[in-house]
């Protein structure tokens, strides 16, 4: 139930309005309020199946098109195998990307972490809107 | 389960496109002998880096099985590039 109905109802339950007037005020609550879209909210947790990145472009006068759509199954399968990193090699990585001017220390991420990371992806959707370039990335 | 089948298209302007349906199981058969080549490589590897065999068997096998339903397309102008795992 939203905040606005239970107002409404809570103004009815107080005899502030008549339940006619209720009846229409929720009836225009209802047009005012967008349809649910099949979007991240209006499916279940855990439904999505792919990760999709979509980019548009218009560089130059050259459309440009990017439409990736990556399975989850395989960044959990991914991660995975990234856990069986022998830690001189991340130590070794860690190095090179300090070089690179991005201090991360890739010791301290954990395998449950980028498990959970991408449990939670599907309720993620990124947009960036430019005149000429549009990215989303999102799940379904 | 493991990948069926590839495709691959490749669009290039003033060019004929390419197109190319690769049945990943015979292929694998046919490549065979260099599979265990590199089966053999990535297992001295592992022992070299002190990498549980076993595990890394099983998270690469759950990687190529992930792998249907991957597609990633790319379009610049009339130029086009497409793969599909399924």
């Amino acid at each position: 139930m939203t905040e606005q109905r239970r107002d409404i109802l809570d103004m009815l339950a107080e005899g502030k309005i008549t339940a006619a007037e209720a009846e229409q005020l929720i009836a225009a609550l209802e047009r005012t309020q967008p349809p649910v879209a099949a979007s991240a909210e209006a499916r279940p947790k855990g439904a999505a199946k792919y990760l999709r990145v979509q980019v548009d472009t218009n560089d130059g006068g050259e459309p440009g098109r990017v439409n990736v759509r990556v399975p989850l199954q395989l960044l959990r399968a991914g991660v995975r195998l990234a856990a069986l990193i022998p830690p001189q090699a991340l130590s070794q990585a860690n190095t090179e990307l300090s070089k690179s001017g991005i201090p991360f220390d890739l010791t301290q991420l954990k395998p449950e972490q980028l498990e959970e990371l991408i449990e939670h992806l599907d309720e993620v959707t990124v947009e960036v809107d430019q005149p000429d370039n549009k990215v989303r990335v999102f799940c379904e | 389960m493991i990948p069926q089948l590839v495709t691959v298209r490749v669009e290039r302007p003033g060019r004929a496109p390419i197109r190319a349906w690769v049945p990943v199981l015979p292929v694998a058969l046919a490549l065979s002998p260099l599979l265990i080549v590199a089966a053999l490589a990535a297992l001295i590897a592992c022992v070299v880096f002190r990498v549980d065999v076993v595990r890394a068997f099983v998270a690469g096998w759950r990687l190529v099985c992930a792998l249907p339903g991957t597609r990633v397309d790319v379009h610049e102008g009339r130029s086009a590039v497409l793969v599909s795992i399924r």
